[in-house]
């Protein structure tokens, strides 16, 4: 999955979180003023150099340092870049993250090109979904850039700017290749290197216009971007609102949250699911096309028995915390049969896989409460299973749950399905309209 | 007077030698020239003497030993000492006691008065019949529970280690029997070893097959607690009753006791409340063939009302901290 750009200096490890957007690119890159053919030799209309790229924007890039209070010192670093005269700047949610769950705990400075002590900064607003924050710092800035939304080419140069691994501000070129297919939450797909500690910076054309806020690695120049377009729906937002009565930000995020989960609910629950067989089973199949669906079946010549896996996942998640994640939605289906084993031998095999579970959502316990789990014999139109129901609340954010479906078919002694479904960060609610949804989209062909 | 009284060799609580003394003076020490004669290195040749007084009362006297002679209780160092009843003595290592003839003794232990029963233990087939039952169970268990290819090497494990704990533990158990009641009772100990090692074999799959029949949750757990509980107070009740000497009555309630803080210890986070966090999902996870099922099958619908106490539960929990 996505590595996250922040650097985790003190012992935070990179994390894998990706969060959602759905919106639009902005930038632009070198080649986009129209007549570019190919046949064409290069050099009349080369896009400008990179040097001078990186010297028109590098007082707008600053590196962002959350400072642990008792400590007195960075425990994270990432980037960002301004993008008002009044000293507003974007960054990554993730990289403020600490900030914003634990103000009493840490705060945030930024570090600029232009030399000096660092200045302290203020949280204005976040949209956790797209992992984007405002900041803002008291100063003004003459240098800022400011936020278009036009999509370039695939293909098209890009320069990321940012300061991976503290060791300065970098600019590195990497190609526009579009959005990502099919995601959860929407992301470009940057051909070109991004590193810890870039989080936050801005990816640009050649002519400086910023494409995406740079979020996320996978290694071996595969990088991913917030679309720009989310950046300014949240800018407008940040300058619009009140100081007054806005809630905390830890409302805010929580509002978010129940926002995007209800627009999945309804997602999910307006498309029919889909029935994949399974042997003389139908099991759910690719429900909603953010779901990136594999399947096996290991072949052990000396087994007694087989086990077709089929899993789905949306592969993407909402980042909270360095150790707390959302916004999943995820399923596994394992199938079993045997010719050789007898009944009781072969339900040592199916309790053996009814007793795995999948992985959950990551979760530590200042984050979410322990599972209750419910068990019963639940009769499926017809098809008896054993199914269990286990559920934790979020203690930050009252309301929202993760839910893990159990559930393994009891109609035949030497085979059988057993399958899971993890919903993270829904409403209970929501959860068992999908839950049910799910457990009702299991049957017996026979 | 009744002039004859008991000198008795004492070893811990209980008499290691008795003597009878019926002539007066009567000499005790390390000589065999002595009336009773002491293999103590510490006591003298001639240690004590026993003799009539002119008032007629019996008195000890020390008559010139090397390590000196004590009385008990309280502690004192004496030359002279006139007998009386229960009278202790320490000469070297060696403590005496005097007793008389009218000694009062305590009241006839009553028993039955049936000719003692054979418990089913010592019967000669009761072991051989308990421990192939458990080599039984033990490999059956093993074998059910191997999905993969016949483990030929596992199965062997599943006889062997039952057998050797048990033997094992009979022979520990035989040792404090031969210790405390003479007798080794060694076949007896390895028929309730076998016994208690099938139950506690035999327990869990039992256990999990009744809570998937009758579709219960968690709730099992505590009534196999206690039957576990009940099974190691069991075996440890018939041990004893072959080591030491209590009354049942006594046996059970030192025992109800000990295996009561010992379940209540093994469970003390659940009985105080203390849940370390968790991120596993706590339901049962035996599955068993269709026919084993005896519970209904709820409709969809009343499943998933279920959510909403588990949404109480969780939402209390978070409430907590």
């Amino acid at each position: 999955m996505f590595v996250l750009f922040l650097v985790a200096v003190l012992g935070q490890a990179p994390s894998v979180a990706p969060s959602e957007p759905g919106v639009l690119p902005p930038a632009r890159s070198e080649p986009d003023t129209a007549p570019v053919p190919a046949p064409e030799s290069p050099p009349a209309v080369l896009p400008p150099a990179t040097h001078e790229l990186f010297q028109r924007i590098q007082n707008r890039v600053a590196q962002v340092r959350i400072i642990e209070r008792r400590s007195g010192t960075r425990s994270s670093i990432g980037s960002a870049f301004f993008v008002s005269a009044t000293g507003h700047a974007i960054t990554n949610y993730h990289v403020v993250s600490d900030v914003v769950l634990h103000p009493e705990d840490y705060t945030a400075e930024l570090v600029l090109r232009t030399g000096g002590e660092p200045v302290p900064v203020r949280l204005v607003d976040v949209d956790v979904v797209h992992d984007l924050a405002v900041i803002q710092m008291d100063d003004a800035v003459k240098e800022f850039i400011a936020l278009e939304d036009r999509e370039p080419p695939q293909g098209a140069r890009l320069y990321a700017m940012g300061n991976p691994h503290d060791l300065g501000t970098t600019i590195v070129e990497g190609t526009y290749n579009g959005f990502i297919q099919d995601s959860l939450y929407e992301r470009i797909h940057f051909s070109g290197a991004i590193n810890p500690g870039m989080s936050g910076g801005p990816t640009l054309t050649g002519q400086g216009r910023v494409v995406g806020v740079n979020v996320a690695t996978m290694g071996n120049q595969l990088g991913f971007l917030v679309p720009v377009k989310h950046a300014s729906a949240l800018l407008t937002r940040a300058l619009e609102a009140k100081q007054d009565d806005a809630p905390s930000l830890v409302d805010r995020v929580r509002a978010q949250l129940l926002e995007n989960q209800q627009r999945l609910t309804e997602q999910m629950l307006a498309a029919p699911v889909p029935k994949q067989k399974l042997g003389t089973y139908q099991v759910p199949g690719r429900w909603i096309p953010f779901l990136k669906c594999w399947g096996d079946t290991p072949h052990d010549p000396e087994a007694p028995y087989t086990v077709t896996n089929y899993q789905c996942s949306s592969e993407e998640d909402i980042y909270l915390s360095s150790h707390h994640r959302t916004g999943v939605v995820a399923f596994l289906h394992q199938q079993a049969s045997s010719q050789k084993l007898g009944a009781l031998r072969f339900s040592s095999l199916y309790s053996a896989l009814y007793a795995q579970d999948p992985d959950t959502v990551e979760a530590s316990r200042e984050d979410v409460t322990n599972f209750r789990c419910a068990t019963e014999f639940v009769d499926v139109e017809g098809l008896p299973v054993r199914a269990a129901m286990c559920l934790r609340a979020y203690k930050r954010f009252p309301g929202l749950y993760d839910l893990v479906l159990r559930a393994a078919a009891l109609n035949a002694s030497t085979s059988g399905v057993d399958t899971s479904l993890t919903l993270g960060g829904f409403t209970a609610d929501n959860a068992r309209k999908l839950a049910r949804r799910y457990l009702e989209g299991l049957s017996w062909t026979k | 007077m009744d002039e004859m009284i008991f000198l008795e060799v004492l070893e811990g609580d209980s008499v290691h030698e008795r003597h009878r003394l019926e002539r007066f003076p009567a000499t005790i020490g390390r000589a065999y020239s002595n009336d009773v004669i002491l293999d103590d290195p510490k006591v003298s040749p001639e240690h004590l003497r026993i003799e009539r007084r002119e008032d007629g009362a019996l008195v000890v006297r020390d008559v010139g030993s090397h390590n000196g002679t004590w009385r008990v209780e309280p502690w004192a160092r004496l030359a002279e000492l006139e007998l009386a009843p229960d009278t202790r003595v320490a000469v070297g290592d060696t403590v005496l006691r005097f007793r008389r003839r009218d000694h009062a003794v305590p009241g006839t232990v009553i028993t039955a008065a049936v000719a003692p029963k054979e418990r089913v233990f010592e019967h000669a087939r009761a072991f051989p019949v308990a421990m192939l039952a458990l080599l039984f169970v033990s490999s059956l268990e093993t074998h059910l529970g191997n999905y993969g290819r016949t483990d030929w090497g596992e199965l062997t494990v599943a006889v062997v280690t039952p057998l050797t704990l048990t033997l094992l533990w009979a022979g520990g158990w035989a040792v404090a029997s031969r210790i405390s009641r003479r007798r080794f009772h060694y076949r007896t100990h390895a028929t309730i070893g076998s016994l208690v090692l099938l139950g506690a074999v035999a327990l869990p799959p039992l256990m999990s097959a009744l809570g998937f029949s009758l579709g219960l949750g968690s709730g099992l757990s505590w009534l196999y607690h206690a039957t576990f509980l009940l099974l190691m107070g069991w075996g440890l009740f018939w041990h004893l009753r072959y080591v030491a000497r209590w009354e049942p009555g006594r046996l059970v309630r030192v025992l109800a006791v000990v295996t009561l803080t010992f379940g209540a210890l093994s469970r003390a986070n659940d009985l105080l409340g203390n849940e370390p966090f968790s991120t596993s999902l706590d339901f049962p996870r035996t599955l068993l063939p269709p026919a084993f099922r005896l519970a209904r099958a709820q409709p969809v619908d009343s499943f998933f009302e279920e959510l909403g106490g588990l949404q109480e539960q969780v939402d209390a929990l978070a409430k907590e901290e």
